[in-house]
């Protein structure tokens, strides 16, 4: 029972202590100065993922494969800035024109596309939501999951003939930026299916090593199709996006117009099922993905192919199509080529899925991107937690080293003091930065090696600290007191000794932090980082290698913020100096 | 025990310093991924597997990769004690050469803004102790903590952005303009003498030329080196402003307040000369680092220094180049120690060796 009680009002004496110490760091400047501004980094570190919907790197979770922004887009803010400082009204924002692109709906249905028909043998429209591509969707694109594609049905019967009927879907938006967009990216796939007949048809092969022509039967549709997908100003300069796909076989042979060889050039845009799977027919695909590497619809890409001698030699498209802020037109156009015959009914079928089209502004988010097209904003609240959990498991470990490595020598003494402070004399004198370097450059540069070597290299001076006040201690009166009463040395070390280098312990915690932060930053500035990781003092090397030092946005936070945390914890340090060794207070 | 015994014992200690940092270096050599005979068998080229492998082996004995471990140490020891450094693995020029055309640039650079920084920080500390207490004091003090602070890369980019991108002040990279290379200016107008006597260049000299020189390299070196100093002057003044509120409390100070002497007479004569010491020590401790503190910013500025050795050696991973500057800067760290100890002891009559 009295054990227990006095066990309650030790406790409740600490706790009271321990709030009253609190109290005097508030209350004084230099620690609240110094706590608020940990608080504040403590919090961005804790609320990140609440902060930024991106990840630590900057990149958009749900679909990795495609860049979240153009590349060194500038910070938004920046259209509204005065032009004198550097402001730029020109500047466009991010624009998903289709809402919903994975379940392509016409407008009368709540969704994007218009419909115009020229010619006749085309049924209305319908959604069919068992046909769509892919099945499943792959992994990561969160806005491609929707089940289900438009289908187009052309047919007649036999004895008719509808010559160049053709079919527009299409939708108008307008264009509200004064600049053009960093870059566009559209994407669709279509999935062609009809009745057919066996043609015989030269076909290049390999055979036996070496391509000769073969003749082939090969199985073509009634009905083929061309398709041209466009984009430009309504009413206006029209620009096709696409090479023409011309269909007139189920399998993958000829798949355009100037394909040769399917074998050896895979010609983009046209792609299998990633499944292998043939029955339906080959998927035509427009879209950045994996298997279809620079297939989608791109103004950054060769994919203007047919308009490239109108182009002449601009290489950014998008700033050719989006020259006025007017009413733009996103479409597609399909021309079922009907061919005289009267011997059967013909049809063909066009399944439209994933249509849609993005605009890259060039400005984007707080903070702008990196030259990879990544959030520079979740790069800066991110690196947050890397600085603080570095800045924290570092000086613990340095802390704990040191402390054992002081008392030890200290109470000791003798051989092994001589021993740990000859050790600590040699790493004392050992040039910090290199010896960092080579033995990064040796072990590799995760963040667990670096805070092993700058908690194995960073113990020295503490625990010379540590040794001279355990000496002076360890003669006091109290200590032989314990001795004489039988203590052993271990208890004499937790009880009497420890409690009186607490203080010196606190301090060194709290300045210990600054130095790896910097350390990190520096080790990252010269190509020592974490490839997986972002750190503030990686993003300062990705500009510098991005050669974008005008970029000042992407310089200035980076920088800020590494000297902004490692002050903080200087004035928490000197703070504390202060409180808990009274005789610096008298000194003014 | 006297002075003499003492310097002896500090070079003892030294060279086992020295030792043990040659012993780390062939830890790291021995550990570091990658044969060395594949590096030197590099120039080999696609001869029969036999004749390559007769070739590895007398690479091997030759290069005593094959010897038992202590004779290796041994050797590694000679080595580096003889200054042979090894072969760099990217440019395959010799270390030492390199470094000796390397080093100059750097102890232009650091060896010009640590005097700089010196000056400016005790005047700076001195400035600062006068009005203690005050704005001015305080200021400077969270001014030279915040600067300190600062990661040196980033505010030497912080300076190429606006002196180089946005004013076109300063140039970005490099020691001297670039378009000097192959075509230096003349130094020396030509007066036909084929073997000119030192009385006869100097009277020959061109002062154009002299000074587009010095006025080219001034030019590179300026921003490398207001970053440096600026990076460099708080921790003198801070280190001023401590030494000397230490001193100001003595009696002897307030002794000759109570004399009636002037307050800068008291300051100048009484507290600096006794804060001093410590002052100056460190000054002598400081140029030991007179390689390693540019690394990092003469990266920034691509100064050719051994801070842009270094950022190529990252790059392209080459270890022997990173350790034979860790070395290099090792050295030149014992021997300013060794000096600061020297120093300590000649200035202030009250240490006792031992």
């Amino acid at each position: 029972m009295i054990e227990t009680s006095t066990r309650k009002s030790k406790l409740a004496f600490r706790l009271s202590r321990f709030l009253r110490f609190l109290k005097l760091l508030v209350s004084k400047k230099k620690s609240a100065f110094g706590l608020a501004i940990i608080f504040v980094f403590f919090i961005t570190a804790a609320g990140a993922p609440l902060m930024t919907p991106y990840t630590a790197l900057g990149e958009d979770p749900s679909s990795p494969l495609f860049p979240i922004g153009t590349n060194t887009a500038s910070p938004v803010w920046l259209r509204y800035f005065p032009t004198w400082l550097g402001g730029d009204p020109t500047l466009s924002e991010q624009m998903n024109i289709v809402k919903n692109p994975g379940l392509p709906k016409l407008t009368s249905e709540g969704g994007d596309w218009s419909i115009d028909v020229e010619g006749s043998g085309v049924s209305d429209p319908s959604i069919r939501t068992d046909v769509g591509y892919p099945l499943p969707a792959p992994p990561g694109f969160k806005e491609f999951t929707q089940n289900g594609s438009l289908q187009i049905m052309f047919s007649r019967t036999k004895g008719t003939f509808y010559n160049g009927t053709k079919i527009h879907i299409y939708t108008v938006f307008d264009y509200p930026y004064t600049g053009p967009p960093g870059r566009f990216i559209g994407n669709i796939a279509l999935l062609v299916n009809g009745s057919t007949h066996e043609v015989e048809k030269l076909v290049k092969k390999a055979v036996n090593g070496s391509l000769t022509f073969v003749m082939e039967n090969v199985t073509c549709l009634d009905v083929p199709i061309v398709v041209r997908i466009y984009l430009g100003q309504q009413g206006g300069k029209e620009w096709k996006l696409w090479p023409c796909p011309y269909v007139d076989a189920l399998n993958i042979y000829p798949p355009l117009g100037f394909a040769t060889d399917p074998v050896t050039r895979q010609p983009w845009g046209i792609d299998k099922p990633e499944s292998g799977i043939l029955a339906p027919g080959g998927w035509i695909i427009a879209r950045d993905s994996a298997a279809t590497k620079g297939g989608h619809i791109d103004s950054d890409s060769n994919s203007l192919v047919n308009e490239l001698t109108e182009f002449g030699k601009e290489s950014a498209p998008h700033r050719l199509v989006f020259t006025n802020q007017t009413t733009y037109i996103y479409g597609i156009e399909i021309t079922f080529l009907d061919q005289e015959d009267s011997t059967k009914d013909v049809s063909t079928e066009v399944f439209i899925d994933d249509f849609g089209l993005r605009l890259y502004g060039t400005s984007f988010g707080l903070m702008g991107t990196d030259h990879h097209g990544r959030d520079l904003f979740s790069q800066l609240v991110y690196g947050t937690r890397i600085s603080l959990y570095l800045g924290f498991t570092v000086s613990i470990f340095s802390v704990v080293i040191g402390l054992s490595v002081g008392l030890a020598a200290g109470y000791l003494g003798k051989a092994v003091d001589e021993i740990l402070m000859r050790i600590a004399d040699v790493l004392l004198v050992l040039p910090g930065l290199p010896l960092l370097i080579v033995l990064t450059a040796v072990l590799g540069a995760t963040i667990e090696n670096l805070i092993l070597l700058l908690g194995v290299l960073g113990w020295m001076g503490f625990s010379r600290m540590v040794r001279s006040q355990v000496i002076s201690i360890k003669e006091r009166p109290f200590v032989e007191a314990a001795k004489a009463v039988g203590a052993g040395r271990f208890h004499i070390i937790i009880n009497h000794i420890l409690p009186s280098v607490a203080s010196l312990v606190y301090i060194s915690l709290a300045t210990a932090v600054p130095g790896a932060v910097t350390a990190e930053a520096a080790l990252a500035w010269l190509g020592f980082f974490d490839p997986v990781r972002m750190s503030w003092g990686r993003m300062l090397h990705a500009n510098f290698e991005a050669n974008a030092l005008t970029n000042w946005w992407w310089v200035i936070p980076p920088g800020l913020c590494i000297s902004l945390l490692s002050v903080s914890f200087i004035m928490l340090g000197f703070a504390l100096d202060e409180i808990l060794n009274p005789k610096l207070r008298l000194r003014k | 025990m006297g002075l003499r015994s003492f310097i002896f014992k500090r070079l003892i200690y030294s060279f086992i310093l020295l030792l043990v940092i040659i012993m780390l270096n062939f830890a790291i050599f021995k550990s570091m991924p990658g044969d060395p005979i594949q590096f030197l068998m590099q120039p080999w080229g696609k001869e029969s597997p036999e004749a390559r492998r007769v070739q590895e082996d007398l690479l091997r004995t030759m290069w005593g990769f094959g010897d038992p471990i202590e004779i290796q140490i041994v050797k590694y020891i000679r080595n580096l004690l003889s200054w042979n450094l090894g072969i760099a693995f990217t440019s395959r020029q010799p270390i030492a050469e390199v470094a000796a055309r390397k080093i100059p640039y750097t102890v232009l650079l650091l060896g010009a803004s640590t005097a700089i920084a010196i000056a400016i920080g005790v005047l700076w500390g001195i400035l600062v102790i006068q009005r203690r207490g005050g704005l001015f004091d305080s200021t400077s003090v969270a001014g030279s903590l915040f600067v300190g602070a600062l990661p040196t890369f980033w505010l030497g980019l912080v300076f190429l952005l606006f002196f180089y991108s946005i004013l076109h002040w300063f140039p970005n990279a490099g020691a001297f303009p670039r378009e000097w290379a192959g075509n230096w200016p003349t130094l020396w107008s030509s007066s036909g003498n084929t073997s000119p006597t030192a009385f006869h260049m100097i009277l020959s000299l061109n002062t154009d030329g002299v000074l587009t020189l010095l006025g080219g390299y001034l030019h590179h070196l300026f921003l490398p080196l207001i970053t440096l100093v600026l990076f460099f002057v708080g921790g003198w003044l801070l280190l001023t402003r401590a030494t000397m509120i230490e001193t100001i409390t003595e009696d002897y100070v307030v002794t000759a307040r109570a004399k009636g002497l002037k307050e800068r007479t008291v300051l100048l004569k009484h507290a600096l000369k006794n804060a001093s010491l410590p002052i100056i020590t460190s000054a002598a401790l400081s140029f030991g680092f007179l390689l390693t503190g540019a690394i990092i910013t003469e990266t920034v500025f691509t100064y050719p220094g051994l801070g842009a050795w270094i950022w190529d050696a990252i790059t392209f991973l080459d270890y022997q180049v990173l350790m034979a500057i860790f070395y290099i800067v090792s050295i030149c760290v014992i021997v300013a120690n060794i000096i600061s100890d020297l120093l300590y002891g000649i200035i202030d009559p009250r240490i006792k060796y031992g």
